[in-house]
């Protein structure tokens, strides 16, 4: 007891002499993993961090601002109106005419046609977002010196325009100046200075940045929607969450952002710190291969999502870090239809009678490595074990596992989806368009992988993505998530919350579902 | 040594194709279109066979090419020299340390056998041979800067401050070029809690060996004729016994630097040391050839060069081999 209570003592002790220090009011500073971050360049970038800091440096013609209902609204951004033609195919936007970029030049309509021709010249991995809906550099024309004209290939809902022009990776307008002045011979669109450099019109400049080490945001004066309130933003790399966390706690940053499910539930209610939490639009789901015999019957695949315990796999392995979603369409976005499966294991061994499976079959489930998705695999293993399916779990690195499930040689797979952009178009034709399974397929995406291709869904999907009836879109999306959820292929399970910790002098930090959506603008410290 | 680092590179180059893994599919990721996909194979070579993507690389590698790496799109010479500087002062700083503190140790419980101070390097070199470097990492973290705030936490640097600008790669080194005193200082105390954790495997073996190599020469003859004609017992011990107990454990120090060198993944993350350990394991985790092909030569370059310095020092150590 003695003991014990010296112990104490010598730890309150500790604590005075450790003391807490505390980061400069104006100054922000954010412990981040760099460890994904390839570079700066637009047009390149197509990681989250990477297009966080362009979200931060760079302005699109379109905006989306706030939390969980951020993807709602279209808010203007360069351009602060914009209408659409008879056919539904062009459209126009009209800039405001007080942007600047940081060099001082005004944003024009020459900088935004420039910005799209370069990213559809440079070609880079994210350009497929921009051109399956605009192929063609011509079809983008300056109309007077602030206004720009941009023609689809196919009409487009207003929303689903807005998700696409709004990507930071690809839409964000550059200085055609600055890139002109930095272009070399074997380099005509500069991308190795804007690596490292700026050349935008955003909230912040892009000061410094040192790899692996720390990336310096500095507050542009001249911004159109005002000055940042953080004079300085920096960045530093702390990969491991545990550091992560001491340095909040000491106060040496103001937010952590890679911090474990169990750390937010550790840190919850203590004192100076305060946690944004906000559903994510990722989910993790399952596949079954309707190639694989077995899954050809849809009483197979039904039973298959009623014999999984759902609250076993979100509510106990998940940590209650996630909220439930079963659907293609995650929650908070346009058209989400929100039903759910309930476990049910009679009625699961019911339909594998029906099948004629009541003795059950074999199967081969491929997960990755990295938690929590030998958990999950363990889990569906107990469940599917129910209705006499005897699942055997393999578990490989990612690159290995995408090799077999895009050569569609898998027979089950457990792995995430993450929303590309802002829209249900986004998901409905990657789940949920396949004409045919076979290798001369137009789109090869997640329907075709699982050889499920059903034909009344697909006419809908590609109905939907130019329905400019809003309500009427929103109804046809519905009508895609119902049938897919009840004779598709997946086995949708939740989409996990992304959790950030502050210090609680950090005020109106919001974050949307694709976090790198997130503004630092409306972000300040008392 | 050329055919070392040749061998070495055929051999790291089938086996990183061979693996049935897809360094596009991890670049781009789940969603990115199949035409995209074969586009960026295309870009990177990969389409073609494995003997041609071998012969392209030699090829490139006599004109001192080391390619591009996938997974930074930077020359994998580039970012060799921007990540292993951080490992090399963090290793050099760790096998001081662990010399140091090692043959010391050694020394003192040779002489003070079954005393207390032998014991109590008993207990240090069995735990920091069998405590894992995560634990020992974060156990330092807690309590050095979160409970005590006596060392800085992750990092080169404090958060705040700017790096000297880049000469050698070499923090200290920079500091000290550019006059950054305030850096210098800095930098050596964020150095010191990683420096340690990865000192203390080394602290152990050294110790250990120094210890039994030192009771093996403490027996010999020519000891006692030592001390018979009157030396002073420091004198005994540190000019005459210890350097000829130094063999072995020059080839424990050695082989210890040479595996410091590598860059250790997991205290690099811990304490956010922008090393070569981490790049070489995120050019492993996504199959990115170039960048593996080139860290492992280095590696085996660093081996190579500490053994023949190790070699050297037996030399030096060792009147006999010399001419041996």
């Amino acid at each position: 007891m003695r003991d014990k209570r010296f112990f104490v003592g010598i730890g309150l002790l500790l604590l005075a002499i450790g003391g807490l220090a505390q980061t400069p009011k104006d100054v922000l500073i954010i412990g981040m993993s760099h460890e994904p971050i390839i570079d700066f360049a637009p047009a390149r970038v197509y990681e989250f961090e990477g297009a966080f800091v362009l979200e931060q440096v760079y302005d699109q013609l379109v905006n989306f601002i706030g939390g969980e209902e951020a993807f709602t609204k279209i808010e203007p951004g360069l351009a602060q109106s914009w209408e659409v033609s008879e056919d539904g195919l062009t459209w126009t936007f009209h800039l405001r005419q007080d942007a600047k970029f940081h060099s001082g030049n005004p944003v024009t309509a020459d900088a935004v046609v420039f910005s799209f021709r370069r990213s559809l010249e440079r070609h880079e991995p994210p350009i497929w977002i921009l051109e399956q809906f605009v192929p063609e550099k011509d079809t983008i024309q300056k109309v007077d010196d602030f206004t720009v004209a941009v023609t689809t290939n196919q009409p487009l809902g207003e929303m689903l325009m807005a998700a696409v022009l709004g990507y930071q990776g690809i839409c964000s307008i550059l200085d055609p100046a600055v890139v002109e002045a930095h272009a070399t011979p074997d380099d005509p669109y500069a991308a190795r200075w804007l690596a490292e450099h700026d050349a935008g019109s955003g909230p912040y400049i892009l000061k410094e940045w040192r790899k692996r080490d720390r990336i310096v945001l500095e507050a542009f004066p001249d911004y159109w929607r005002g000055t940042p309130p953080i004079r300085q933003v920096i960045i530093k790399d702390i990969p491991d969450p545990t550091a992560q966390k001491l340095a909040l706690e000491r106060g040496d940053i103001d937010i952590a952002w890679n911090l474990l499910p169990e750390m937010i539930a550790d840190l919850k209610g203590k004192p100076g710190i305060q946690i944004v939490e906000t559903p994510s639009w990722y989910f993790h789901y399952a596949a079954m291969n309707l190639g694989y015999k077995p899954f050809s019957d849809v009483r197979v695949r039904q039973a298959v999502r009623y014999a999984i315990d759902y609250d076993a796999i979100t509510e106990g392995l998940m940590a209650g870090a996630a909220v439930k979603c079963h659907t293609i369409v995650p929650v908070g976005m346009f058209g989400h239809l929100d039903l759910l499966y309930h476990q049910d294991v009679e009625k699961a061994r019911e339909l594998m009678r029906q099948a004629g499976y009541e003795n059950g079959f074999e199967v081969e489930l491929l997960t990755r490595t990295d938690p929590p998705y030998p958990d999950i695999a363990a889990q569906i293993k107990q469940d599917l074990k129910q209705i006499n399916i005897e699942v055997k779990v393999t578990a490989m690195m990612y690159s290995q596992l995408l090799k077999l499930y895009r050569a569609q040689q898998h027979q089950m797979v457990l792995v995430r989806w993450g929303v590309d952009y802002a829209d249900p178009s986004a998901q409905a034709a990657p789940f949920a368009h396949c004409r045919t399974a076979g290798p001369e397929a137009e789109i090869k995406q997640i329907a075709w992988r699982n050889m499920y291709c059903p034909s009344g869904v697909t006419d809908w999907v590609e109905q939907a993505a130019g329905e400019r009836d809003s309500r009427k879109r929103e109804l046809l999306y519905k009508a895609i998530q119902a049938v897919v959820l009840e004779e598709g292929p997946y086995v949708i399970l939740h989409n996990p919350l992304i959790q950030i910790a502050t210090r609680d002098v950090v005020k109106g930090l919001e974050v949307p579902p694709m976090w790198y959506y997130t503004e630092l603008l409306s972000v300040s410290k008392e | 040594m050329a055919f070392v680092l040749f061998g070495v590179m055929t051999i790291v180059f089938f086996i990183s194709h061979v693996v049935p893994a897809d360094p596009v599919a991890a670049m781009l990721g789940g969603q990115a279109p199949p035409e995209l996909i074969e586009e960026v194979r295309a870009k990177w070579n990969l389409d073609k066979p494995v003997y041609q993507q071998y012969l392209i690389y030699i090829w490139r590698l006599i004109h001192g090419d080391l390619g591009t790496a996938i997974s930074t799109g930077q020359p994998v010479a580039e970012d060799l020299l921007l990540y292993f500087p951080a490992t090399f002062e963090l290793a050099t700083m760790a096998t001081v340390l662990s010399v140091l503190l090692g043959i010391s140790l050694g020394v003192i419980s040779a002489v003070k056998r079954g005393r207390l101070a032998d014991h109590f390097s008993r207990v240090l070199a069995l735990s920091g041979i069998s405590m894992p470097v995560f634990w020992l990492g974060l156990l330092m973290l807690l309590l050095f800067y979160y409970l005590l705030g006596w060392l800085p936490g992750a990092g080169q640097l404090p958060y705040y401050m700017s790096r000297p600008p880049r000469v050698t790669g070499l923090i200290l080194i920079d500091s000290l070029i550019s006059g950054r005193f305030d850096a210098f200082t800095s930098a050596l105390r964020h150095m010191v809690m990683p420096a340690l954790v990865l000192s203390f495997y080394g602290v152990a073996a050294i110790s250990r060996i120094t210890r039994s190599s030192m009771l093996d020469v403490l027996q010999e003859e020519y000891i006692n004729t030592a001390r018979a004609k009157g030396l002073r017992e420091m004198a005994v011990i540190t000019k005459h016994a210890l350097k000829n107990a130094m063999l072995p454990v020059s080839t424990i120090a050695g082989i210890t630097y040479g595996r410091l060198l590598e860059g250790s993944v997991i205290t690099e993350t811990i304490f956010a040391w922008p090393g070569l350990g981490r790049y070489a394991t995120n050019a492993f985790l996504s199959v990115d050839f170039p960048a593996v092909v080139g860290s492992t030569m280095l590696i085996a370059l660093l081996y190579a060069v500490t053994n023949l310095i190790v070699d050297i020092s037996y030399a030096y150590l060792n009147p006999k081999i010399r001419y041996a």
